[in-house]
């Protein structure tokens, strides 16, 4: 590179962050993300650790070379365009959602955790440079640009592929196979693709618009997209295998968890994949224009601790409602990314420790009015995941709620896994091999639904993976059918 | 990607049918199966059920009963030629098909639509069905087809009164139904009774039909969103245990059913639902 490193700058260029107060009364995004002018300033931070020790690609499921787009901002910094460009192509050799997982990603647990600048000071902040090359190529249509030149260098191979869900795993998985020449056929349940992207994630968070335009691309590249289309109800997977040379399952953890309690079944009560289903992706806080209604009331209450409770908590706060997150554990065991945690305080969401859902109480006609917890105790103990381990103590505490969202855990479809032949294990997960080829042959699964309940970069991981074992597979049918 | 209206015609008083092009549904749907639609851009994911189909041409038959916005909405903008933008389908488990001997299949109001290809395929299957419709008059819909399908059809129905409120009428749907239905088990031998109806209805011809100790099966209606297993909008207490409808049922053991919680659960949007359709109204009168 012929630009001399500029000395160490510690501190994080900040980026554009709407006021809580202004942001707590719209669906609007949260963070506005650097200019191009921050986003140079901040790649100027990167260390550009060699490619085999960087330690941020070595964190990042995806493998993405990090120092290697980043370098690209600095380098071409007189010329944005170009620049973004380069950086883009950098980061589609690995990733074909950037701008999705720029936003979503827990950074913080995978490329910026080992960041080498964390020594010295912040960390670089990768996600919202990645965030800023996709968004900044896609208002300029950059990204088009480049897959125009991709496109017409793609061999078709004359072998077809059938992807379950549009989520994370099966849109990467589209992207990967279709770039490698393969025709691929998406077979989608709901009526938009996108999977969690649509209906659980929220449009402050993640806009629908960058969604859908993520997905435009894997069109562009020939990726034919069913909806309306359940397999397991409308085609089985037996039938696919007939019509298709291979298949990958990416059809998620959509069962939601429910607490075990009396009085779960009362009006009132949602799971976030209701709640946040009937808010994203059906716009129910946009009634009565969008026909879906949504009832918030004045008191919620979340229970669970995770992305989704942060989620749904933050969304109740947006409707005008006094929110509260309830979780059995204690505030060092809170699973969310911490962006999020930090967001939804912000926002003025309450969090109450150790407490764990007993009973949910009704009034006469059959609405929640409040929820009866068993106060928890932390032992030393701790368990398979480093959380401390919690037991009751016989006492009880009651808030009261008129909205009541359980976001406790999902658990993986069931219309699928009830296919002959597939094996499953005793949660629902589909079992793979190494190559996450499951135990029907040519029949390959990523995601949530082998892992139970993970992130949209690991399910992003898979379905790179499966794309690499499929087209592998697909290889050595092609060459044994030539040799044949 | 839409799906082509074929053809739509009024079948009685708010009831509307729609045939509709969706062979992804047709070649795969069974009696007692759903499909979720959606007409508009900003509409909401409602359910319906699929009364005839043909598998090779591709097309299946639907049936609303105008009552809220949506239904009205498709009545009065959706002609031939036009698109339902989705149709995703065939949802929930079929009918169980075996020999049960004599059933009593009724429907209350627009329920006897999802009764149709249920009852026929009973009869077909060698089993003598009675159909029963309790119904205001002159919703007589699917009158000929039922007539032609099972052993015997029974319209039982009433002339509403002016002025009577949702109130009125569904007392009046309940009083009707049970009287009828306590007649046919007082004199004759039933195998099995099925009842397609709103809750309220089906839980007053349960409490009739467990005096009589016949088996019952009772297909549910609560709110659906997925229709997939996703959400637990639609879920119900069964037998102690939390199901839900779209994957475990729509059909169920009427003995088993907590059928209070289950009509408070149907209710919970009401005034919701009642503000949509006054807006829409409002917005057709600021049109003309």
């Amino acid at each position: 590179m012929a630009r001399k490193k500029p000395k160490l700058i510690k501190e994080r260029v900040p980026t554009i962050e709407r006021p809580a107060e202004e942001r707590v009364h719209d669906f609007k995004e949260v963070n506005l993300g650097y200019t191009f002018e921050l986003a140079v300033k901040e790649a100027e931070r990167c260390l550009q650790c060699p490619a085999e020790y960087a330690p941020c690609i070595k964190g990042c499921p995806v493998h993405i070379d990090i120092p290697g787009f980043i370098s690209k901002l600095v380098e071409y910094r007189d010329n944005p365009d170009k620049a973004v460009k380069e950086a883009l192509n950098v980061i589609w050799a690995c990733n074909s959602l950037p701008a999705t997982t720029g936003r979503v990603c827990p950074q913080e647990d995978q490329c910026e955790k080992n960041c080498v600048m964390g020594k010295v000071g912040d960390k670089v902040n990768i996600g919202k440079l990645e965030r800023f090359v996709a968004d900044y190529a896609r208002e300029k249509g950059i990204d088009d640009e480049l897959l125009f030149e991709i496109v017409p260098s793609i061999e078709k191979k004359g072998q077809s592929v059938a992807i379950i869900g549009a989520g994370p795993a099966g849109l990467t998985a589209a992207g990967e196979l279709a770039k490698d020449g393969y025709d691929v056929t998406i077979y989608e349940a709901l009526h938009e693709p996108g999977g969690v992207l649509m209906y659980g994630i929220p449009e402050f968070r993640l806009p629908k618009d960058i969604v859908e335009k993520e997905i435009d691309k894997l069109r562009k590249l020939g990726v034919k997209i069913l909806t309306d289309h359940i397999v397991g109800k409308t085609v089985t997977i037996e039938e696919l295998l007939q019509e298709y040379d291979a298949v990958f399952i990416g059809s998620g953890a959509g069962t939601p968890r429910l607490v075990r309690a009396p009085g779960v079944n009362l009006n009132g009560i949602y799971t976030a994949n209701e709640f946040l289903t009937r808010v994203n992706l059906m716009k129910a806080y946009l009634f009565p224009q969008y026909d879906t209604p949504v009832k918030v009331g004045k008191k919620v209450v979340v229970i669970g601790a995770g992305n989704t409770a942060m989620d749904a908590a933050r969304s109740a706060r947006r409707f005008g409602a006094e929110v509260t997150i309830a979780y059995r554990r204690g505030e060092e065991d809170v699973s969310a990314r911490v962006e999020e945690v930090a967001h939804a305080k912000e926002e003025g969401v309450k969090f109450v420790y150790f407490v764990n859902p007993a009973e949910f109480i009704g009034d006469e006609n059959g609405n929640v009015k409040a929820v009866k917890f068993e106060k928890m105790r932390p032992l030393e103990e701790r368990d398979a995941r480093g959380k401390r381990k919690i037991e009751g103590t016989g006492e009880y505490v009651t808030l009261e709620a008129d909205t009541v969202i359980i976001a406790i855990g999902k658990h993986p479809n069931r219309l699928i896994i009830n296919t002959p032949g597939l094996e499953v294990d005793r949660r629902g997960k589909i079992v793979v091999d190494e190559n996450l080829m499951t135990s029907i042959p040519g029949v390959f699964a990523g995601g949530d639904a082998i892992r139970g309940e993970a992130t949209v970069i690991l399910a992003m991981g898979d379905g790179r993976r499966a794309a690499k074992a499929i087209h592998e597979y697909l290889t050595k049918k092609r060459e044994e059918k030539a040799n044949a | 990607m839409g799906y082509e209206i074929l053809d739509k015609k009024e079948l009685a008083m708010n009831e509307v049918l729609y045939k509709v092009h969706a062979p992804h549904v047709a070649r795969k749907v069974r009696p007692g199966q759903f499909v979720i639609i959606r007409a508009f851009p900003t509409g909401e994911r409602i359910p319906l059920t699929p009364i005839k189909w043909d598998r090779e041409e591709g097309w299946i038959e639907l049936v609303t009963f105008v009552r809220g916005k949506t239904t009205m909405r498709m009545a009065n903008e959706l002609r031939p030629g036009d698109e339902l933008l989705n149709v995703a389908g065939p949802l929930g488990n079929p009918a169980p098909m075996k020999k049960f001997g004599r059933i009593l299949a009724i429907g209350l109001i627009t329920g006897m639509v999802e009764v149709f290809p249920i009852a026929k395929a009973w009869q077909e299957f060698g089993n003598d069905v009675t159909t029963l419709h309790v119904t205001p008059e002159p919703m007589t819909i699917l009158k000929e087809d039922f007539e032609r399908s099972v052993s015997r059809h029974i319209v039982e129905s009433y002339q509403l009164q002016p002025g009577w409120g949702m109130n009125e009428i569904a007392q009046e749907l309940v009083r009707r139904a049970v009287a009828k239905v306590r007649e046919l088990l007082e004199g004759e031998h039933w195998d099995l009774v099925f009842i397609v109806g709103p809750a309220g209805g089906e839980k007053a011809v349960f409490e009739v039909v467990k005096e009589y100790g016949i088996p019952m099966e009772a297909d549910l209606h609560p709110i659906m969103v997925d229709g997939t297993g996703m959400c637990g909008s639609c879920r119900i207490l069964y037998d102690g245990e939390v199901k839900f409808a779209c994957i475990d049922g729509p059909g169920f053991d009427a003995y088993k059913v907590d059928w209070d919680q289950l009509i408070h659960r149907v209710g919970f949007y009401a005034d919701m639902e009642r503000r949509a359709l006054e807006e829409y109204l409002k917005s057709l009168r600021g049109s003309e």
